[in-house]
């Protein structure tokens, strides 16, 4: 029995994103809005809108307890978390559990072991699934110089408490060793009251492929094929397609790995495996237990709603199709259009839309929050809108990329759409060759233009 | 307005599908969301509701203003003292009605039900970071940790078995004050115990009292004020009678932050407010002080 009435617990694209599935469904919505987004595009369109709190995110999009409440009062059975804001938080899910009420999300359990670092590589290895070669855990200088020999150079020394760049030592000549390994140590023990450090082979420039995944909770596992995000500025993906232009071997093997990957730890819904591949070879790097922003790609190319699946997955629906069934047909290019002055160091750029045209036709989509004399509030994220192309080969999605950028006007507030046009437009991109340093190595090319 | 506009056209749009019949309605097997027992505790303070995992692991403080919960006597002891060092003394006293008041034996075997307790007060051994020491718990939830015979008994009792051992002893209270339903025989209470406090001063023994929220009445006035140190919890009402009879009575208003334990640090009644979360160390500080070959 499907569930009747959805809480969307997110704002701006992804929540009218879900909403728009719970209609086709036809299944109500409630919509949830903080001070700052009573005139915002979802608030309109669900059945029922309620205020959980002030601007900030924490007292709002973020407090457990007053989205709780909004949906225990509207009897809502079930919370679509989108991505961000509450999308991984176990606690959450924990709650919702004990309330009654359901996560359109993996259990408790998987959100946490997948979401600790060290807990899900363990997993990962239990099942097979190939990692960065490295140690498994701290290591002495003396087991840190065998490994070494091992996985060979260039090697990662890594503060195994750490984050965020500190007690982190890269070595590429086999003599600096032993004292990057000390300073790596000094370092992670100043920042983080913990000297332990692990070594990892450093993957110079990678790629990054992720593979969908969607489970039911009766063990049937299907991938819905991989998206290619690797062009990426400071770890925000900019631009993402699917499929990769990997070989076939490398992409079936890797579509292998996510589902066994999945299979392991009991996962239900949707899901996304990340990994970084080098030269064919590729890595787990995390598993995304929520729903991705560059979800649509995936969509295109396959023809399913990954939205709605979630949701019949969460009623308790087996799936509907096999991996058999799944279709792969033509090629998908998704951009995230920020409001962003990409000339200023991408610096934020909010403020009213004061005339909006979106390009249409065949195979153009474009998913947004955005309306005409719509302000759009400073205190959340940039991102405005995704514009997603599909054509049945990589070469035509582009070329409708292009002519959709050209036609796409956002008057009022700044955008990156000049600089998204300059990347289609690049001859390297075309040929396919890029890897996560693209826009860093690129970036002067990519801001050459006139506005 | 382009924005109201919008707004109106979508007004519209829901006030038709709302007429539409085949629209679907909501199931009978459609689960109705509950919040079960026991999964929040609002704040006092800020009124704001917190998810009670969160409120044990910070040690039944409000993460929100700070404001310290009432503790239950076994929490108080779990948040106090090293894991698995309790032991529990004096047990199997039963409480009695020597005034034949009425519905009192009732209300008593109720508190036990609702309390997991024989009476208000629960002492034994136990250490704190490895320091040895005896100590006693008043549990505010039993009847308002209010002092009848059987807690007078077992407050001497436990200063007895600390004198026996030699060990200091540390009392957390937490009292209304005499059991109004014992009458004198809770008034005797306090004579005792603070006799009891007395041999134990006599034989050079330590005795901590720290005092939390509420400390009143006849506790107050008896051996809750007789430590040796006394430490109190921020923001703890500490006195005899409460504000507003004092206020009735002498026709005076109070001053800012009358009663509070803040306000008697300044006056010197209590020597130091101690957050809940330092508790722990500075017991074990001071046990540690005041040990044979302790380092102060």
């Amino acid at each position: 029995m499907m569930v009747h009435k959805v809480l969307v617990a997110n704002r701006g694209e992804i929540a009218v994103r879900i909403i728009r599935s719970c209609k086709q469904l036809g299944i109500e919505t409630v919509a949830v809005y903080s001070k700052a987004d009573a005139d915002a595009l979802h608030v309109q369109l669900a059945d029922e809108a309620i205020c959980i709190g002030e601007v900030p995110a924490k007292s709002s999009y973020l407090h457990m307890e007053n989205i709780l409440s909004a949906a225990i009062n509207t009897g809502a059975e079930a919370i679509h978390p989108g991505y961000g804001f509450l999308s991984e938080n176990a606690k959450f899910a924990k709650l919702c559990e004990e309330c009654g009420i359901t996560f359109i999300a993996p259990s408790a359990q998987v959100i946490e072991k997948m979401g600790d670092k060290a807990e899900a590589k363990k997993l990962m290895k239990e099942a097979g699934v190939p990692l960065v070669p490295g140690s498994a855990d701290e290591v002495t200088l003396s087991e840190g110089k065998s490994i070494l020999k091992e996985i060979g150079l260039p090697v990662l020394i890594k503060a195994s408490a750490g984050g965020g760049g500190r007690g982190m030592r890269v070595v590429r000549n086999a003599d600096d060793f032993e004292k990057a390994f000390y300073a790596a140590k000094q370092e992670a023990k100043a920042a983080f009251g913990d000297d332990g450090v692990y070594i990892e082979k450093l993957i110079e420039n990678p790629k990054h492929v992720e593979v969908q995944i969607l489970a039911d909770k009766y063990g049937n596992v299907v991938h819905l094929g991989e998206r290619d995000c690797s062009i990426q500025r400071r770890n925000q993906k900019v631009v993402e397609e699917a499929p990769s232009t990997l070989p076939q071997q490398t992409r079936d093997a890797m579509y292998e790995a996510a589902v066994k990957a999945a299979r392991h730890v009991g996962y239900e819904n949707a899901g996304t495996v990340e990994f970084i591949v080098k030269d064919d070879e590729f890595f787990f790097i995390e598993m995304n237990t929520r729903i991705q922003v560059e979800h649509p790609i995936s969509e295109m190319i396959t023809d399913i709603d990954i939205v709605q699946e979630q949701i019949r997955i969460a009623s308790g629906e087996k799936l509907s199709f096999t991996q058999d069934d799944v279709q792969f047909r033509g090629h998908a290019i998704e951009v995230r259009l920020n409001a962003e002055d990409p000339k200023h160091d991408f610096r934020p750029s909010p403020g009213r839309i004061e005339v909006l045209h979106i390009p249409q036709g065949l195979g153009i989509r474009f998913d947004t929050f955005l309306y005409t004399d719509y302000e759009i509030p400073p205190y959340y994220d940039s991102m405005v809108g995704k514009l997603i192309a599909h054509g049945k080969t990589r070469q035509e999605a582009i070329r409708k990329m292009r002519a959709a950028l050209e036609e796409l006007v956002i008057e009022g507030v700044g955008t990156n759409q000049m600089f998204l046009h300059m990347i289609m437009l690049q001859e390297t991109f075309e040929q396919g060759d890029v890897d996560t340093s693209y826009i860093q190595a690129n970036l002067k090319r990519l801001l050459h233009y006139e506005t | 307005m382009k924005r109201e506009q919008l707004k109106e056209a979508f007004e519209r749009k829901k006030r038709f599908k709302n007429q539409l019949k085949t629209y679907r309605q909501k199931p009978e097997s459609a689960k109705t969301p509950d919040v079960p027992k026991g999964l929040y505790e609002k704040c006092k303070e800020c009124k704001t509701t917190v998810v009670v995992e969160d409120l044990i692991k910070n040690r039944f403080v409000c993460p929100n203003c700070d404001n310290h919960f009432r503790v239950r006597a076994v929490d108080r002891i779990g948040i106090t003292v090293d894991e698995d060092s309790f032991v529990e003394k004096g047990l199997g006293y039963i409480t009695l009605n020597p005034l034949f008041q009425d519905h009192y034996e009732q209300k008593i075997s109720e508190y036990k039900k609702k309390t997991n307790l024989d009476e208000a007060y629960v002492y034994g051994y136990a250490e704190i970071k490895r320091h040895p020491c005896v100590i006693g718990v008043l549990d505010s939830y039993f009847m308002m940790g209010s002092m009848g015979s059987v807690v007078g008994e077992k407050v001497v009792k436990s200063v007895e078995y600390a004198m026996v051992k030699r060990l200091p002893l540390i009392m957390f209270i937490a009292s209304g004050g005499a059991r109004m339903q014992e009458g004198i025989y809770s008034l005797m209470q306090m004579a005792k115990t603070s006799g009891a406090i007395q041999k134990l001063n006599e034989q050079g023994l330590l005795y901590i009292s720290v005092l939390t929220h509420p400390t009143t009445g006849g506790v107050s006035a008896s051996f809750a004020s007789l430590g040796d140190i006394i430490l109190a919890e921020p923001k703890a009402l500490i006195g005899f009678a409460g504000p507003r009879v004092i206020k009735q009575t002498i026709k005076q208003s109070l001053p800012e932050g009358f009663q509070t334990a803040e306000f008697l640090q300044d006056k010197g009644m209590v020597d130091k407010v101690v957050h809940r979360h330092e508790m722990q160390e500075t017991l074990s500080k001071l046990l540690s002080m005041h040990e044979k070959g302790g380092r102060a």
